[in-house]
């Protein structure tokens, strides 16, 4: 319970925190949860199911209050503590990071987050679902440059999704005794009843990874957010999605596994590929780095659906890759924006002989983005490409093209904005705290490209009992 | 030190350079970041050498396994075997004399210490492809040489005039290489799905002892798979134009990565992998034919290039080529004997064309140069031996070598043997052609130039001197059993002792009378070509204009037979074309709008519906436009779409 607690309480005193200490206040208070996850990962033993808090019996109409994690749940935990850490640290030198209440909505987002992770009945996973959705709009609202329309077509977009999940989850809930996880896995479904089930989720869900054709809120709301806010969003909002897909969606209604697995590989490949397409030609590097994540996550949720348990441990390998990824990327992106004032690269150029600090992350992030070996990315990206060829070869050869598209746009936007000669051209390299970031996330990327066992014994277990469950 | 230990600190101190002199080397000077970058390669050549001189079997290293999944394991390990071996020594030994010669070419430059930093993390990702003991490892190192090509091919990505362009011809190389992962990482699924491991000991021992039919289907997609990877490494059609763009970078690089070592990868893939490509003749066939037809189409390019390093660069390409005749017959050790001798003569000429670049302040055309020999006496000097031996001149290393291809498609048939001499003949025309235009004549560059021309400093005269040697000497490690009796081929024994695979492929022998026969027919030829391009070349008052206008066929050679127009036609603009109508048609049109009608939809209805009834009505507008989208998936659903 202090899990919801502990953020939460950060995020009131935020608001009283005096201006000038916020910034501070903020990144030391966002260690505590950090600190305290860690805690549950010393005491925690792969395979098991850590009750959190629980009462056990039915409050009303089903509904129970249920909170508990395995490894899968454990690691999306520790992935959302130790990213908020880093996320103010590399806003530490900017107008936002004065705000008490940009702070407070981002402790109240990790409030959700950990919310839907150790959420064990399905209205709470719902509702701590939809409460993260209030944070994040305010953040892009009230902090960010975009328009009215943009913003509200977000918003609502992802609203209409959570509807559908909310229908399928009472429409599933005929067959389970509550809304408990354990009951709601233990319905029995006809394969019609499961697929329409699991469509309903599914729509959330792809709405919020986002999955083609859902993705088109994306390229917009991320070129206008302000850089934390686009963080919240793909480093943690995007994965909520992929754990909600893992945990929820397939294992509540497996009868539908078998007809909506074609349905959503076959998205997310083309995910993959238009994505890719679309990024080639981009200028905007927000809107790069945008149509890159459709095309990563295109492969992450195929793989997902999948759903061996190799492919489980892949995928959670490329979501906590993705979101190092992501974090680099767009701070990458805020550091060229806010020094040159443009997002367009065609315009920039001539940066690396001036900021060689700068050149070396960007670069390193780069190779990371295309998932080199000794990265993080190779590894899930290998192993994912592997599950989705053993499933059909030509499937897989086409998702392997992610490998070349994504080398195309991805050393074009380096080179652009970062080669050639300009005259006079001034552009202050890293500052303290940005270079912090970025080597953490180095030798983050690093660890997990060595040793992504690190990675793999944590959830494999897990996974093999998702995989049960699944199968019977 | 243990075996195991000698291996590591081969594998390790590279990396180790490359940490020291990338996060300290801007406080060093010049010459402790030189001294620092050569003694990390140099030491494990001397330790490699050690190995070598007492080695019996084959060494097996396990360092840890990466992830453990329910069918299979990744594991980090690595095997020291004679071909690893023998790889290593090429690179390691090669390596150590080329950062020699970087010091005193780099000398002065902005990225001094850059230069060294990547050119040890080449070393090592080159070590870790050779020296692994599984395709994944392969992988890390494949990826890793790319990578470190990439940095150097684009070193000089500030450059006030070509900075763009040296970038450009960086991301074309990375991206024609990604092209050929996508060959490696196919295989590496297909082998998991087959073998449940990727650690070439079992994939062989299975091959071998199993009852596997030739050409199978399978076979033949994972060989296809990893000499799709090896053509995109190996500069091979029609991955090849990435190569000689490549020649941006640094000389001492293009030396190094794009003639000696980086580029011999994919023929190290095709040995390693004998026993799968054994079981494929069809891609055998395949081989040898894209073999052949790249050393034809690059050496006929290389006739009529004017820049020193595109003539390389091209004939590079053209001498790979007559590797992948040799793998295609089945001539593994052949293959890697050429490798070796074009190691020697190929960096060679590199760096002494690095030599005279340096001299004639960074002009690479040859139509400005010429009579340099009185110059730099030392540089035209060796450069004539790697130029004869790269011609196959008699007793010299390349002579044994092409000879002992020569001899094998002799063996395979009169076309390929006709063809292979042919694409000899024209590699002696072009080599001889650029040696005369640039050691011979009058000097035709201006004044300027012509009064700093200077031999090069030690550092630099040193390297050529011993490469000279061992380009001279070379082809004496397998030489053929006419000359040598007992001791004959010693590197085809010596290799196939220890590689698994090797000993079971017996390569076709001629009898001595007829490889007496070829040798003196080939001879025969390149004297006269050379003959020829003296009496035409060297002249002092060679028109030089007609280097410069070309007519008819040598307009197609200069001009590349128009291949990057070609590519740039039929890849780049379509991609380009697709890229910016998905944008406008699909991107917008379809989905950004369709989505924003829906979503100011609901806010328009809802706020409507408000006025009426209360508010929580609106969620009705949210069941209906579910519905719909439930009825079309239903829709799809009721035909099944997905059975078809």
């Amino acid at each position: 319970m202090e899990l919801l607690i502990i953020p939460f309480a950060l995020g009131l005193i935020s608001f009283i925190v005096p201006k000038n200490n916020i910034r501070f206040f903020g990144l030391i208070g966002s260690l505590v949860p950090a600190v305290l996850t860690v805690f549950h990962l010393s005491g925690y033993t792969p395979g098991t199911l850590t009750e959190v808090f629980s009462i056990k019996e039915d409050i009303i109409f089903g509904l129970t209050f249920t909170m508990h994690y395995d490894g899968i749940a454990l690691l999306m935990m520790l992935l959302t503590a130790f990213s908020f850490p880093l996320i103010f640290l590399s806003n530490y030198n900017r107008e936002l990071s004065s705000s008490p209440l940009f702070h407070a909505l981002a402790f109240f987002m990790q409030t959700g987050l950990f919310g839907v992770f150790i959420a064990g009945d399905g209205v709470l996973f719902y509702i701590f679902w939809e409460f993260t959705l209030i944070p994040i709009f305010l953040i892009l609202y009230w902090f960010g440059n975009g328009n009215y329309t943009t913003l509200v077509k977000f918003f609502i977009y992802t609203m209409v999704g959570s509807l559908a999940m909310l229908l399928s989850l009472i429409w599933l809930k005929q067959y389970a005794v509550s809304f408990a996880y354990g009951d709601l896995i233990a319905a029995q479904l006809s394969e019609k009843e499961g697929f329409w089930i699991m469509a309903g989720f599914m729509l959330a869900f792809a709405i919020k990874i986002p999955v083609f054709p859902f993705h088109t809120w994306q390229p917009n709301t991320y070129s206008t957010a302000p850089m934390a806010g686009t963080m919240l969003l793909s480093a943690l909002m995007l994965k909520m999605a992929l754990y909600g897909m893992i945990k929820w969606m397939i294992p509540l209604a497996p009868e539908g596994l078998a007809n909506m697995k074609w349905i959503v590989v076959v998205l997310g490949i083309i995910g993959i590929i238009y994505g890719g397409i679309i990024a080639i030609k981009q200028t905007d590097i927000k809107k790069i780095f945008a149509y890159a994540s459709i095309s990563h996550l295109g492969l992450i949720a195929a793989g997902i659906m999948i759903f061996s348990q190799n492919a489980i441990s892949a995928s959670m390998i490329q979501i906590i890759n993705h979101s190092i990824l992501s974090i680099g990327l767009f701070l990458v992106a805020e550091v060229l924006i806010s020094r040159t004032g443009t997002q367009d690269i065609t315009q920039m150029g001539g940066i690396a002989e001036k900021a060689p600090k700068f050149a070396f992350w960007f670069m390193i992030i780069t190779f990371a983005s295309v998932s080199i070996p000794f990265s993080a990315g190779f590894i899930g990206e290998f192993l994912l490409l592997r599950e989705i060829s053993q499933f059909k070869l030509s499937l897989g050869i086409l998702a392997a093209s992610t490998l070349v598209f994504g080398a195309i746009y991805m050393i074009r936007a380096y080179q652009l904005s970062m080669s050639g000669h300009k005259e006079n051209l001034q552009f202050a390299d890293l500052t303290w705290n940005e270079w912090v970031v970025f080597c953490i996330l180095g030798v983050l990327a690093l660890i997990f490209g060595l040793a992504p066992y690190l990675i793999g014994d944590m959830v494999k277990e897990s996974a093999l009992q998702l995989t049960y469950i699944v199968a019977n | 030190m243990s075996n195991d230990q000698l291996l590591y600190s081969i594998l390790l101190l590279p990396l180790l350079g490359a940490i020291i002199n990338g996060i300290l080397g801007k406080q060093f000077s010049e010459k402790i970041i030189g001294i620092i970058g050569t003694l990390m390669v140099a030491i494990p050549f001397i330790l490699a050498v050690s190995l070598f001189t007492s080695f019996d079997k084959p060494i097996n290293v396990h360092a840890f396994t990466m992830l453990e999944m329910d069918t299979f394991r990744l594991d980090a390990g690595f095997k020291l075997d004679s071909l690893s071996l023998w790889m290593t020594m090429i690179i390691t030994g090669i390596g150590s004399l080329i950062h020699i010669f970087s010091i005193g070419y780099m000398h002065d430059d902005k990225g001094f210490y850059k230069f060294f930093t990547y050119l040890n993390l080449f070393i090592f990702s080159m070590l870790v492809l050779v020296l692994g003991d599984n395709y994944l490892m392969l992988f890390f190192g494949w990826e890793g040489v790319g990578i470190c090509s990439f940095l150097l091919i684009g070193f000089h990505y500030a450059d006030k005039v070509k900075g763009m362009e040296n970038s450009l011809a960086a991301r074309k190389a990375f991206i024609m290489n990604r092209i050929g992962d996508l060959g490696l990482l196919i295989a590496c699924f297909l082998l998991l799905s087959k073998f449940g491991t990727l650690n070439y000991d079992q994939i062989g021992l299975a091959t071998l002892l199993g009852e596997f039919e030739k050409d199978s289907l399978f076979m033949i997609a994972i060989t296809l798979s990893l000499f799709l990877a090896a053509i995109g490494k190996s500069a091979q059609i029609p991955l090849f134009t990435w190569l000689p763009d490549a020649m941006a970078g640094p000389t001492p690089v293009s030396a190094l990565i794009h003639a000696a070592t980086m580029v011999t990868a994919g023929i190290y893939l095709t040995i390693r992998s004998n026993f799968l490509f054994e079981q494929a003749p069809f891609t055998q066939h395949i081989i040898l034919y894209i073999g052949l037809a790249t050393a034809l189409v690059a050496a006929f390019i290389a006739m009529k290039q004017n820049d020193i390093k595109k003539v390389l660069a091209y004939s590079t390409v053209s001498q790979l080529g007559f590797m992948f005749v040799a793998l295609g017959l089945g001539s593994y050790t052949v293959a890697l004997f050429h490798v070796t001798t074009h190691a020697f003569f190929k960096a060679l000429l590199f760096l002494g064309s690095g030599s005279v670049i340096h001299a004639n302040h960074h002009e690479q055309d040859i139509t400005k140069m010429g009579g340099l020999k009185k110059y730099m006496p030392i540089t035209h000097l060796v450069f004539l031996i790697g130029t004869l031996a790269i011609s196959g001149f008699p007793l010299l290393s390349g002579f044994f070598s092409k000879d002992e291809i020569f001899a094998a498609a002799f063996g395979h048939g009169y076309l390929v043997f006709g063809l292979m001499v042919l694409a000899a003949a024209m590699t002696t025309t072009y080599m001889f052609r650029m040696y005369f235009l640039v050691f011979h004549g009058e000097f035709r560059g201006d004044n300027h130039t012509e009064k700093h021309l200077h031999e090069s400093g030690p550092l630099m005269t040193l390297p050529l001197i011993i490469l000279a040697i061992l380009s001279i000497v070379g082809g004496a490690l397998n030489l053929p059993s006419f000359l040598a009796g007992e001791s004959a081929h010693w590197m085809n024994h010596f290799l196939e002792d220890s590689t698994l695979g090797l000993s079971l492929i017996h390569p076709h022998h001629l009898a001595d009378s007829t490889a007496i026969g070829i040798m003196v027919g080939t001879t025969l030829i390149t004297l006269s070509i050379i003959f020829w391009a003296y009496s035409v070349y060297a002249k002092s008052n060679y028109p030089i204009s007609k280097e410069q206008n070309f007519k008819g066929w040598a307009e197609w050679s200069s001009n590349k037979l128009y291949i990057d127009e070609l590519y740039n036609f039929l890849f780049v603009k379509p991609t380009e074309f697709i890229s910016a109508r998905l944008l406008m048609l699909v991107e917008k049109n379809m989905l950004y709008d369709s989505v924003l009608r829906l979503t100011s939809g609901i806010q328009v209805g809802g706020n409507q519906v408000r006025r009426i009834q209360t508010g929580l009505l609106s969620n009705y507008l949210y069941f209906m436009i579910l519905g719909v989208i439930l009825f079309i998936g239903y829709s799809l659903y009721y035909f099944k779409f997905w059975n078809y």
